[in-house]
């Protein structure tokens, strides 16, 4: 069958991307648009899908955009988080919402707007960023969101400022009349010896079966530091494909906390490349599909300058029919001498229908380096579970207290008290029990 | 035949130079000893593939009707394959036709003493005991030569015990209803493309048959030797041990030097009933190619397991410092019920080698348990990767997976990599995977080196250390040579 036979590519090529009146943007769409519709989505015969099959998604036809997302309803309990006060950009079916957002009092340093602004007053400094073709095979939605994206999240902090209140990126999907698809595009910059914290949340009202896509560039200049904690809890129908792109200049330093909970189909690709000398990557995530979900994180870390440091500790739990996907790649180039990259992966598998499948990779070209990884799957401690039992604990609960455990050693670095409380709170209300 | 490249030979040293590590140094001059090529008249077919290549290798093999239509249903299968892409390789692409499918010494011997002269000397200089030396090593050997076996020692003993251990070609005449009973059973013919060529191509190889509860008395052991030009050696193994019975094999490999890459594309089965075990050793030496990274083996293996009966167990053991190119991923199907699989591997690369090998654990039974432990060794312009994959299927109730993959680098400009697989379909299974990169460290070179220790030295010292969990899995004779034939592979590596 030809690609454009396939109702998701042909749904999406029916219409042209979007005019934005800049000529390399309208060119770089038309391409990538062009590129999409060329290979389509990628089977599960590509590597980087090789445990996420699209097949059904390929089968859904989607309408780019929501045109009534301006008017939509929406309760801004569903993403409070008491205790938390700072700048805030809130999206709902992919379209900025001022009216829910709060730029009132952005602190000294802070630029913070949505794309479509930056756009309309100066699209030069975005040029490096959103003229990029991408190529990859398994890039399909990375096209297809260079293609389609209006709007996003512009964000750079100047020099030497340090942020101290939290910048809240909020992404709403809400349920529409036809299957929507979303598509929203990030710019974040760091300058040199910046200091940021980042909380992106997704959240879901009604059965959202929607597809969003978010593509995150994200560059901190040297000595530049970033939190960043993405905590995904999209509607239960809900097809996410994210990536974040991160790179990493000299001495700089990112600490990045990812909770996997919502979504139907989720796939997270995590990417980032330490270009300075001493940079250093700590990632923290936990992944917890159940039901029928199926989540997937790639993660990929490229060391590529002297003494570079990265460390990630990931855990996952899977129950019910749900698949728990994670690829953790580490390479180390020529040259990257006095690396120090350490990864590990724990999983629990609940249920007899559910499966993990996890793969840590190391590619090392230098040889003054320390790499190590590890990956297990197994399940919970019997003696542990004896034990709480012994001191009467009744067996379901015990289980429960003990998969909690399990996953928030994810966040036990996390420095903000609050965050750190709700984010655990968060978890314990999806993990299974 | 060609001799060309025979001043390389090494002549005399060659037969000591895996025995005696005091001569191992001067001996080496730093090159492969076992690149020499032995001068003896061979017949062969032309270079070139078609069904009527097979149709005559299956002819000159005066193989029963079934064998040619098999190997011709593998053929026409292969055309319709793509070479896989998927191993971290730089592979120059290969001519299929260029290849002579079929070679062998001009006077096939009727016994081992009227064994061609020059060929006894060839496996006396590689050190395979052929003849009386056997006797004393107490090992059976079958030495197949290009595409032919060109003897088999202890066949009387052997056959005392019941066991059968004979070249393929053999079996095939000699016992069709064996052969055609687990032929291809474990690897079918269309499993891939490599396996899918050998299918089709095949010329001899081993086979060997453990009838119920029956201990093979001595280690049984094949010798492959790739003497022509422009030939590949496809060979076949079938191991089938029954119910309760015990075997231990080993495999050695080498090749004389030249400029063009040869091409070695083997198929190993093994079949283990109920409470059978089999032990499998490789000691894979083919000629890796010269320092600029010119000529060398292609070494495209297949090599599976198939623990069909319960409490059965197949382990794997391979030392790799040869080839060029090696893709090779000896695997166990952990079928039957509380079945072992095991997999201990040294991998080697050194100049310009590129391996890519690991194992794959497939576990479908209950209480099935497995272990690979994986030591990877790169050194110069190498790149070695681990790529493994440990399967845990719905069923496998209480299945239990260790992996450990370690790997050093030696020098700057070589890499090494670990893609290991898990899939996890049974809550009640555990699947543990660790693996370390690091250098030899300047603290445990300047220990040894404050003690006198010369740098290669203590760079071999360290390298045995690293390795001495698999080495400790060979027999005895093979650990021996294994630990040598690294330090000679690891000849200037350091510095």
């Amino acid at each position: 069958m030809s690609e454009s036979a396939v109702p998701f590519v042909a749904s999406t090529l029916a219409v042209p991307p979007p005019s934005s009146g800049i000529g390399w943007l309208d060119e770089a769409r038309r391409e990538n648009l062009a590129a999409f519709g060329e290979a389509g989505l990628p089977d599960t015969r590509v590597e980087a899908w090789k445990y996420t099959a699209l097949r059904a998604l390929s089968q859904r036809s989607f309408i780019h955009g929501d045109a009534q997302a301006a008017t939509r309803d929406i309760d801004p309990e569903a993403f409070a988080l008491p205790g938390l006060d700072g700048p805030r950009l809130v999206f709902v079916n992919g379209v900025f919402r001022g009216d829910l957002s709060d730029l009132s009092a952005l602190p000294a340093g802070l630029a913070l707007r949505p794309l479509s602004q930056a756009l309309a007053q100066d699209a030069e400094p975005l040029r490096f960023a959103l003229a990029r073709r991408y190529k990859e095979r398994g890039d399909a939605f990375a096209q297809l969101n260079a293609a389609q994206a209006v709007d996003g999240v512009v964000l750079r902090v100047a020099a030497d400022a340090k942020i101290d209140v939290p910048v809240r990126l909020v992404f709403v999907g809400v349920a529409a009349d036809a299957e929507l698809a979303w598509h929203l595009r990030n710019v974040i910059e760091l300058g040199e010896g910046a200091e940021l914290t980042l909380v992106e949340q997704h959240v879901g009202s009604g059965n959202a079966r929607q597809l969003g896509t978010l593509v995150a560039d994200v560059v901190l200049r040297d000595g530049a530091r970033l939190q960043h904690i993405v905590a995904q809890d999209a509607s239960a129908d809900a097809t996410l494909v994210h990536r974040h792109a991160l790179q990493l200049g000299a001495r700089a330093q990112a600490l990045l906390h990812v909770l996997e909970l919502g979504g139907a189909l989720v796939r997270h690709d995590l990417q980032a490349d330490l270009v300075g000398n001493g940079a250093r990557l700590d990632t923290r995530g936990v992944f917890v599909p159940r039901g029928r979900q199926h989540i997937d994180t790639q993660l990929a870390i490229r060391h590529q300058a002297l003494n570079t440091t990265s460390d990630s500790t990931w855990r996952g739990v899977a129950d019910g029919r749900a698949r728990g996907v994670f690829r953790g790649a580490i390479l180390v180039a020529p040259g990257a001498d006095g690396s120090d990259a350490r990864l590990n992966n724990k999983n629990l598998l609940l249920s007899g229908s559910a499966e993990i499948d996890t793969k840590p990779e190391l590619e090392i070209y230098a040889d003054e380096v320390q790499a190590a990884h590890g990956a297990t799957v197994g399940q919970l401690d019997e003696r542990a579970l004896f034990y709480l039992r012994s001191r009467g604990i009744p067996l379901a609960e015990a289980r429960t207290l003990l998969t909690a455990a399990f996953c928030r050693a994810v966040l036990d670095d996390l420095p903000n008290a609050t965050l750190r409380e709700h984010l655990a709170s968060l978890l314990a209300i999806r993990l299974p029990v | 035949m060609t001799s060309e490249r025979s001043d390389h030979m090494l002549g005399d040293t060659g037969a000591t130079v895996l025995r005696d590590n005091a001569e191992v140094a001067e001996a080496l001059g730093r090159s492969y000893s076992a690149g020499f090529v032995t001068e003896i008249e061979s017949t062969g077919l032309p270079p070139g593939l078609s069904e009527e290549t097979v149709r005559q290798i299956s002819a000159i093999k005066r193989e029963p009707e079934w064998m040619t239509e098999w190997r011709l249903k593998a053929f026409r299968h292969w055309l319709t394959m793509p070479q896989p892409d998927w191993a971290k390789l730089k592979m120059a692409p290969q001519d299929y036709q260029a290849i002579s499918y079929y070679s062998a010494p001009k006077v096939a011997p009727k016994s081992l003493d009227e064994v061609d002269p020059a060929l006894l000397e060839t496996y006396e200089k590689l050190g395979v005991p052929l003849h009386e030396r056997a006797a004393l090593a107490g090992v059976a050997v079958d030495a197949v030569f290009d595409s032919v076996s060109v003897g088999t020692t202890f066949r009387k003993q052997l056959a005392d015990a019941g066991v059968l251990f004979c070249s393929m070609s053999e079996a095939i005449r000699e016992y069709p209803e064996l052969v055609q009973k687990y032929l291809g059973s474990v690897v079918p013919p269309g499993d891939n493309f490599f396996a899918a060529l050998n299918s089709a191509v095949f010329s001899d190889g081993s086979f060997v048959f453990i009838p119920k509860g029956v201990r093979c008395p001595m280690e049984l052991s094949t010798y492959f030797r790739i003497n022509a030009q422009n030939t590949g050696q496809f060979e076949r193994t079938l191991i089938v041990a029954e119910e309760g019975a015990h075997v231990s094999y080993l495999e050695g490999c080498t090749a004389p030097r030249r400029d063009e890459n040869q091409l070695h594309a083997a198929v190993v089965e093994l079949v283990a009933l109920e409470k059978a075990q089999i032990k499998y050793s490789t000691v894979q030496n083919w000629y890796p190619g010269d320092e600029n990274g010119v000529g060398g083996v292609y070494n495209l293996v297949t090599k599976r397991g198939d623990c069909r009966g319960a409490d059965s167990k197949i382990s794997w053991t391979q030392v790799e410092t040869g080839s060029a190119i090696t893709w090779k991923y000896p695997s166990v199907i952990l079928r039957g019920d509380r079945s072992v699989g095991e997999f201990h591997s040294v991998a080697l690369t050194h100049h310009f080698q590129q391996a890519d090998t690991g194992t794959k654990m497939i576990h479908i039974g209950r209480d099935t348990k497995s272990k690979i432990v994986s030591k990877g060794i790169s050194a110069g312009r190498s790149n070695n990767s681990y790529r493994g994959l440990v399967k845990v299927e719905k069923g496998a109730e209480g299945a239990r997976n260790y992996t450990q993959c370690d790997s050093l680098l030696i020098g700057k400009r070589c890499g090494a990599h670990t893609f290991p697989y898990m899939e996890v379909k049974n809550p009640s299974a555990i699947v543990e995977h660790e693996a370390t990169t690091s250098k030899i460290s300047d603290d445990q070179l300047f220990y040894c080196r404050s003690r006198g220790i010369g740098e290669e030295d203590a760079v071999s010292m360290i390298v045995d250390g690293f390795c001495k969990q698999v080495f400790r899995e060979l027999p005895m004779e093979f650990a021996v040579e294994a630990k040598k034939l690294l330090e000679v592979s690891l000849e200037g590596a350091v510095g």
